[in-house]
């Protein structure tokens, strides 16, 4: 940023004002109103009364008789009244048949998945007639220069040759519907069984008459396509409920004018923005698309921050294993990519402030730790790792030795050093908390 | 058909009042050409990746399930060569055939919110192992494995053996309830988009000449390539910059371009100097689609037809200097027009509006409307399709104009409709549907057909897959099918016979061999001669929903 900038904002900050983050391009005064100088008219997700598809997915996304123990549907842990994210503060959520088991990794939220790109290494491929294969990509990857992602470069850095996009913290799935596969069979999940099995209950569910309605009396015949159908219903759901992607949050109403954001909150929006400071819009997008559809707070890429290892995890009473998330062990296609080690997919950033728990491994259990490991990872590492019997401090020690170089000091505000300033004061990282805040959905603007 | 027989035969030469240089007024030109039919405007409307029995498996019977538009189908109504009429839904050869493994399946129904699908293999090879030498029976194993599609796409395991019905490429069963269809229609060769594309203008894929890098291609024997994949055409502004080919074959703009008749390739994407309204341009230029749930870019150099030719180029994608320019090989002032033929679909909606509409013009829909899984759908395809069609049905030309609706490929989508070889091609590695190393009886029972020099080429091993072909005309018959066998060639022959008398491309090309589509018109009754704006002439159809509407609504152009 150059000075003249600077000093500009500054000013206007000074004078609470307003910022220049989003789709805000130019600077201008204005009242003290805290509103946006230049609104935009965001598209949302058209929508339309549930199709039959979608209205069986309904009843398949809340049956938990679907799971061993009867009592996990997909609802218990992407809870409605937790932006279909985990209801409580536990870093994993329990399941299996006694409801015992904890699951493998932090359950991320349903929603805001329905422009979710599918999993790829650089830029997807609109032609697919050619295909290049993930190795060779990884290969093109390795020989070509990385962008350093900052607030203020994020379309030089969307096309860096690097794991993008998919499903689930390492984009092992590219569907819904193939999402919807893995917790309804993983045995620490909802422990379906088999697909046999899982048929099995569908055709004496409640629902199976919409079955033949939808898919023909010969639906039944086949286990394979009766599951797959049924977690495609699903998918709908999640495609079609505007719950899944509401854009009511006072952010998107700010964006059009409608809201007006307090100071601390438009700090905060300038902070996340600011390249020199939490450069927290270098990977969570906070600007609407070039189409006019609301920011994501996500460029879907990868990334490998070094986040403390969680000992509140049964996996990780053994030394030996460690969540390398796009190199395994749940992913298992691209392990020979040692480069992505350690890396897992940069979520959304909406609605985080209704969630307890943070990152892969349920690690951080508020926004506030969060922000504490942005700013002292690399300045005071003391404050966020432990330290090992003889007082040295343990930094990165969820990630082998051999992989350390995975992760990222490049990206401010990683780019620092021991000793060095943070990037954020209290008060920086207190603002930050009010303007993610902001992007809680079920915001009624004034009319 | 006696008119259409006597029109042939008197193969008078063409008439004075043609696009000679200069004469352009700007008027409806075509209307003066000399024609073996009334037709005077040829429209191809050449959409991507559908197999036929994709989209009409179980015609004219739809699912209807409860809360979908239901489609009914008009008494008498034909029988068509599908999945229904061939009791081939259940107990199928995909599915009992254990070669499959775990993608075994019968042929299912794809619904209207599954619109949104991976795209299939489709490439030359595995296209034909599907057919697995005439029992169609290994399709999962072979094109069934193709790309995810979109977050909210509809994947399965033998997914390849989908079908659409009425309640989803509702307008497509509407046009075929009204007008003509064939259900014996199949890609020349074998293969995915670039082939067809050539195919439907030319009949012809050897003769392809590398120009950066290689192409995807089979040696043919004699010292040349034939393309029997995807390649970006040479020179092309937007093309891909490791990979060109160029072809060295005529194409049918190179004789209408010397009979003087008026002619255009129409592109979605194609001028680069507009912007759409998310502001990209140029190259990138972009369109949102909500039913793929991506933003997909409009022009796709490897379907450009007539890009691949040095004769019919326009790799700058150069501007016409005037709309009456459009179609023609000269402008007003007699200097030759830059664009050479090639144009954006809005100049189509353009020049026709200014009533300069050429007698023949070839239409590729925005990639997000051209049907192609993956980046398009037949959702967005049917807007794209239907909205064409009910403004040409508004025009004053409609009376003498036909819409030919037809595809590149299949996208390896399951067809059961296998067709024995009449081109063979015996690359040992290529060429397998007869076995390996076999397309055909073998070369001395039944030699490779002639390529570009005279002599028997490989790569062009074909029939390939079956897909959908509507005629959509005053002149088409009435909810009819047709069996006639013909090919994407056989759109090459009707221009030919219609304004070139019957004259052909030479050098190999499939025009010379391609069964005729005159069994889909009735020139003497058709809809005809009840005159510009009687209701059976014309079919508006809603564009999003397909079904019969009173009137168009013109929101878009």
């Amino acid at each position: 940023m150059n000075s003249r900038i600077l000093w500009l904002l500054l000013w206007l900050l000074g004078a609470g004002l307003l910022c220049t983050a989003g789709a805000v391009s130019a600077v201008e005064t204005q009242e003290l109103t805290g509103t946006n100088p230049n609104p935009v008219r965001l598209v949302r997700p058209q929508t339309a009364p549930l199709s039959a598809m979608a209205q069986l997915g309904r009843q398949i996304f809340y049956d938990a008789s679907l799971s061993s123990s009867g009592k996990l549907s997909c609802a218990s842990c992407h809870s409605p009244d937790h932006a279909y994210g985990p209801p409580n503060d536990e870093p994993v959520m329990l399941g299996g048949p006694a409801m015992s088991r904890q699951g493998g990794r932090a359950v991320p939220s349903l929603t805001y998945l329905e422009r979710q790109p599918n999993f790829s290494i650089g830029p997807e491929q609109s032609d697919d007639d050619n295909i290049v294969g993930l190795a060779q990509m990884a290969a093109l990857g390795q020989q070509t220069a990385r962008a350093t992602k900052t607030a203020t470069q994020t379309t030089v850095s969307a096309v860096n040759i690097v794991p993008q996009g998919g499903l689930f913290w390492d984009g092992r799935a590219d569907t819904l519907q193939d999402q919807a596969m893995f917790p309804l069979l993983d045995p620490r999940e909802m422990d379906g069984g088999s697909v046999e099995q899982v048929a099995d209950k569908l055709r004496h569910a409640p629902y199976a008459e919409s079955f033949t309605g939808l898919f023909g009396v010969g639906i039944f015949s086949s286990s394979d396509m009766l599951v797959s159908e049924a977690m495609f219903a699903v998918a709908r759901y999640q495609i079609e409920d505007p719950s899944f992607h509401p854009y009511t949050s006072k952010y998107d109403y700010w964006l059009e004018g409608k809201a007006q954001l307090s100071e601390s909150e438009l700090r905060g929006l300038q902070l996340f923005n600011d390249p020199d400071k939490a450069n927290c819009g270098g990977c969570h997008l906070s600007r609407p698309t070039r189409d006019r559809m609301p920011p994501l707070f996500t460029d879907h890429q990868y990334e490998a921050l070094g986040a403390p290892r969680n000992a509140a995890l049964a996996d990780n009473r053994d030394p030996k294993h460690f969540d390398l998330g796009a190199c395994g062990p749940q992913r298992t296609d691209i392990t020979d990519q040692t480069q992505y080690c350690g890396m897992f997919q940069t979520p959304t950033l909406r609605n985080t402030a209704t969630r307890r728990v943070f990152f892969h491994n349920g690690i951080f259990r508020s926004l506030q730790e969060v922000m504490d490991f942005y700013n002292f990872r690399d300045t005071n590492p003391e404050k966020v790792y432990p330290r090992a019997a003889d007082g040295t401090v343990q930094k990165y020690d969820d990630i082998p030795a051999k992989y350390e170089a995975n992760v990222d000091v490049t990206d401010p505000p990683f780019d620092r050093h021991p000793g060095e300033t943070p990037a954020m004061t209290a008060q920086d990282e207190a603002d930050i908390i009010a303007f993610l805040k902001t992007l809680t959905d079920g915001y009624q603007p004034k009319p | 058909m006696s008119v259409m027989s006597a029109a042939l035969l008197c193969s008078n030469p063409v008439s004075a009042d043609q696009d000679n240089q200069g004469n352009n007024q700007g008027g409806d030109h075509s209307h003066g050409v000399h024609t073996a039919t009334p037709i005077k405007h040829l429209v191809v409307i050449f959409n991507e990746n559908r197999s036929f029995d994709h989209y009409f498996a179980t015609y004219p019977v739809a699912g209807n399930p409860s809360g979908e538009i239901p489609f009914k189908a008009k008494p008498h109504t034909p029988k068509v060569n599908n999945l229904a009429n061939a009791n081939l839904l259940t107990n199928n050869p995909n599915f009992t055939n254990t070669a499959n493994g775990s993608g075994a399946a019968n042929p299912f129904r794809l619904d209207r919110t599954q619109a949104n699908t991976k795209s299939q293999n489709h490439a030359y090879t595995p296209e034909q192992e599907a057919y697995d030498n005439g029992k169609a029976d290994l399709f999962p194993k072979f094109t069934g494995k193709g790309t995810a599609g979109g977050v909210g796409a509809f994947g399965t395991n033998g997914q390849v053996m989908g079908y659409f019905d009425g309640n989803t490429v509702t307008a497509f069963w509407n046009y075929a309830q009204n007008f003509a269809m064939n259900d014996n229609n199949y890609t020349d060769t074998y293969g995915p988009s670039t082939p067809g594309a050539l195919e439907v203008v030319s009949g012809q894929t050897n003769g392809a000449k590398n120009i950066v890098g290689t192409s995807s291609s089979v040696p043919d024997t004699q010292g040349g390539l034939t393309l029997n994949g995807d390649t970006d055409p040479a020179y092309d502004q937007c093309s891909s910059a490791t990979n060109q080919v160029l072809m060295t074959s005529k194409n049918i703009g190179d004789l209408l371009n010397a009979a003087q008749i008026s002619w255009g390739g129409f592109m979605g994407g194609f001028d680069l100097t507009l912007s759409n309204s998310n502001g990209t341009s140029g190259c990138a230029r972009s369109t949102v689609s909500t039913n793929v749930g991506g933003t997909i870019t409009d022009y796709v150099p490897h379907h450009a037809w007539f890009q691949y030719y040095a004769s019919t180029a326009n790799p700058t994608h150069a501007r016409p200097s005037s709309v009456d320019a459009i179609g023609h090989t000269f402008a007003k002032n007699g200097k030759t027009d830059p664009a050479n033929h090639e144009y954006d679909l809005e100049d189509f909606y353009a020049a026709v509006k200014a009533g300069n509409f050429p007698a023949v013009s070839y239409i590729k829909m925005p990639a997000f409307q051209d049907g192609h899984p993956g980046n398009s759908d037949p959702l967005d395809e049917q807007v794209g399709n239907v909205e064409l069609i009910n403004f040409l049905q508004t025009q004053r030309e409609w009376n003498d104009t036909a819409i030919i609706i037809t595809y590149d490929d299949s996208d390896g989508w399951y067809d059961h409709a296998y067709a024995t070889p009449t081109s063979a091609s015996y690359d040992s590695t290529a060429d397998q549907v007869n076995g390996a190393g076999l397309c055909g009886a073998g070369a001395d029972e039944q030699p490779q057909p002639l390529g570009l020099n005279g002599k028997p080429v490989n790569g062009r091993c074909g029939p390939g897959t079956r897909v959908p072909f509507l005629v959509i005309s005053p002149f088409a018959k009435q909810n009819f099918v047709s069996h006639d066998r013909i090919s994407q060639a056989s759109v090459v022959r009707f221009i030919e016979d219609n304004w070139l008398n019957g004259k052909r491309l030479g050098g190999g090309s499939f025009d010379a061999t391609a069964g005729s589509i005159m069994d889909l018109f009735d020139f003497d009754h058709g809809h005809n001669g009840l005159g510009f704006g009687n209701q059976t002439n014309q079919l508006f159809l809603d564009p999003n929903a397909g079904t019969v509407v009173s009137a168009p609504d013109d929101h878009h152009h």
